[in-house]
């Protein structure tokens, strides 16, 4: 068991989705995530297991190299396709509750601003950490996020920005999200933000990468 | 501009050069929508902003849209707000193979060509400095960013092929810009950012030298801005062989400094937000002081901010900033001729 569960992680950590994918080429031709979760399920194995030992286990590394600059974005979102392939066979688990996730948590591209990349990223990373993620896209204002904070009762939420010009949209939107949602913990991220904007702003937390979103949340339900 | 780019080595005086468009678009009173959809309007606020600042370079709005949508991109526009591509145009490899590199005249192409002509026919006391996008970045908005990231492993073919036609498009753009008149371009390739080196070298900075090596000579100055890169792409952007790297507020300049060729000018990098539109006038003296210092042993840098200022930045803070230059300039002169 604990075979395939290390070779799911290790197809996550390098980004081998499938068989056919030609990704990374030292791996061309063999089982990717997606085949060895659906054997791993087929071998009874549980898919707590999976998750955990798996999926959560290849994110976490590839995570933790990424904030130690020893990989870039494409790594990672190659790493974030074979999670999501794989997890693709666990979500029946997920909507039966065989598989209870560590909460619920918001993303969206602050309004003004149509760039996903950063956001993607930190919500697969946040999806391959055990939580569940829902993405409100891009363009996103405030009402939204509202609406999407009170309906699914979210722990915590993150907002994107790309651009130095609508950063500084988050502003507002950060003022807008603590009047109606005082209790819901906000995260900022994005090339041009930093710590000392996170605070001047009001937020609660900032990281430069995925990894600190991912260890960020954990604390909250550790 | 090869004797510009040499004066401003050899000289004494530090000079500066934010790529701020955005205050000269508030100074004419006009709207971000007008200055992106009409060159005239656009030149003006260039204009404006020379007229008002000592700036070392006279910039064109860092409008990374204007290529993409040439090819076809949908863009929205906001009143306030850069524009934006709104959808992925191709997304495999026959769609890529079907799409047609646009004519030069193509959307408003043709309105950033007025302003730069404007701008060159107007502007004499300082050089003028069109813009366009890099070729990963523009390939990036065609094929959808996230989606490009992993298509470079999966089908290298595809996004190879996409690259070439950004790169023939933009050999044109750029011979196009030259012909108006100004004197450089900065080439804003912020995606190739997200890279590691070797894809950098791989997805970008080729294609970047191509163009490079179409338009600059000693005549015409080629300045890459590359504000993702946190220190991993300096080599890469050394590689295009442009003649000024320009950089973002996420790296550190000094060790930049230390790694760039003494007669390539370095630029950057004060926070475009946290400072230039958020700091208090007394943060902007500080901040701008302790960056003159700390690259005062370095006379191939150029004061900038580390990327296109946002709207809404104090006017105040901007005087500060040339303020804060000048008098490290007096006080430096004072300091050398006492050693004298």
């Amino acid at each position: 068991m604990e075979n395939i569960l290390e070779k799911i992680a290790y197809c996550v950590e390098f980004g081998k989705i499938n068989k056919v994918s030609p990704y990374p080429p030292d791996m061309k031709g063999q089982d990717g995530a997606d085949e060895l979760t659906k054997l791993a399920l087929e071998q009874g194995i549980p898919p707590v297991e999976i998750l955990n030992k798996g999926f959560v286990l290849g994110m976490d590394r590839i995570g933790k190299k990424f904030s130690e600059n020893k990989v870039f974005v494409p790594q990672m979102l190659m790493s974030a396709k074979a999670m999501s392939t794989g997890m693709q066979h666990l979500k029946p688990f997920f909507t039966s509750g065989e598989v209870v996730r560590k909460g619920k948590f918001i993303i969206g591209t602050v309004a003004g601003d149509l760039h996903d990349i950063g956001k993607n990223l930190v919500a697969m990373m946040v999806e391959g950490s055990g939580w569940e993620v829902i993405d409100l896209g891009v363009d996103v204002k405030s009402e939204k996020f509202i609406e999407h904070i009170l309906s699914t009762k979210a722990s915590a939420v993150a907002l994107s920005a790309l651009l130095t010009t609508t950063m500084v949209n988050m502003e507002k939107i950060v003022k807008d999200i603590r009047d109606q949602a005082p209790d819901v913990k906000i995260c900022v991220g994005g090339a041009p933000v930093n710590l000392d904007f996170c605070l001047k702003i009001g937020a609660d937390h900032y990281s430069p990468d995925p990894q600190g979103v991912v260890e960020y949340l954990n604390k909250l339900v550790a | 501009m090869k004797q510009w780019k040499d004066a401003l080595i050899q000289g004494k005086k530090r000079v500066a050069m934010p790529i701020m468009t955005h205050p000269g678009i508030e100074l004419t009173g006009k709207r971000v929508i007008d200055a992106v959809k009409n060159g005239e309007l656009h030149y003006l606020a260039i204009k404006a902003l020379a007229d008002s600042f000592p700036t070392a370079a006279s910039t064109i709005i860092m409008d990374l849209t204007v290529e993409a949508e040439a090819f076809g991109c949908k863009i929205i526009f906001g009143e306030h707000e850069v524009p934006a591509v709104s959808d992925r145009l191709v997304s495999d490899f026959d769609s890529v193979a079907n799409l047609k590199i646009p004519n030069i005249q193509s959307g408003r192409v043709s309105e950033y060509l007025k302003a730069s002509r404007l701008a060159a026919e107007n502007i004499h006391d300082r050089p003028v400095l069109g813009g366009c996008i890099g070729p990963f970045s523009l390939a990036g908005r065609l094929f959808d960013m996230t989606e490009i990231m992993t298509a470079a492993f999966i089908e290298p073919e595809t996004i190879t092929l996409l690259l070439e036609k950004c790169t023939q498009f933009l050999i044109s753009y750029a011979i196009e810009m030259k012909k108006t008149g100004i004197n450089g371009i900065i080439m804003a390739e912020p995606a190739a950012g997200l890279l590691d080196e070797s894809m950098c070298d791989q997805f970008s900075s080729v294609y970047v030298k191509r163009v490079v090596e179409a338009v600059q000579d000693d005549q015409f100055l080629f300045i890459l801005h590359n504000c993702g890169n946190t220190g991993h792409l300096t080599q890469s952007m050394i590689n295009t062989g442009a003649f000024g790297l320009h950089f973002g507020n996420k790296i550190d300049i000094i060790q930049v400094l230390k790694e760039v060729p003494p007669e390539i000018l370095v630029m950057g990098n004060l926070d475009p937000v946290s400072v230039f539109k958020m700091a208090t006038t007394k943060e902007m003296n500080l901040l701008t002081n302790q960056l003159l210092a700390a690259t005062e042993e370095y006379p191939n840098f150029v004061l900038s901010s580390g990327c296109d200022t946002p709207p809404g930045v104090p006017v105040d803070n901007i005087i500060v900033f040339f303020e804060t230059i000048e008098k490290f300039n007096k006080n430096k002169l004072l300091k050398n001729s006492l050693t004298y």
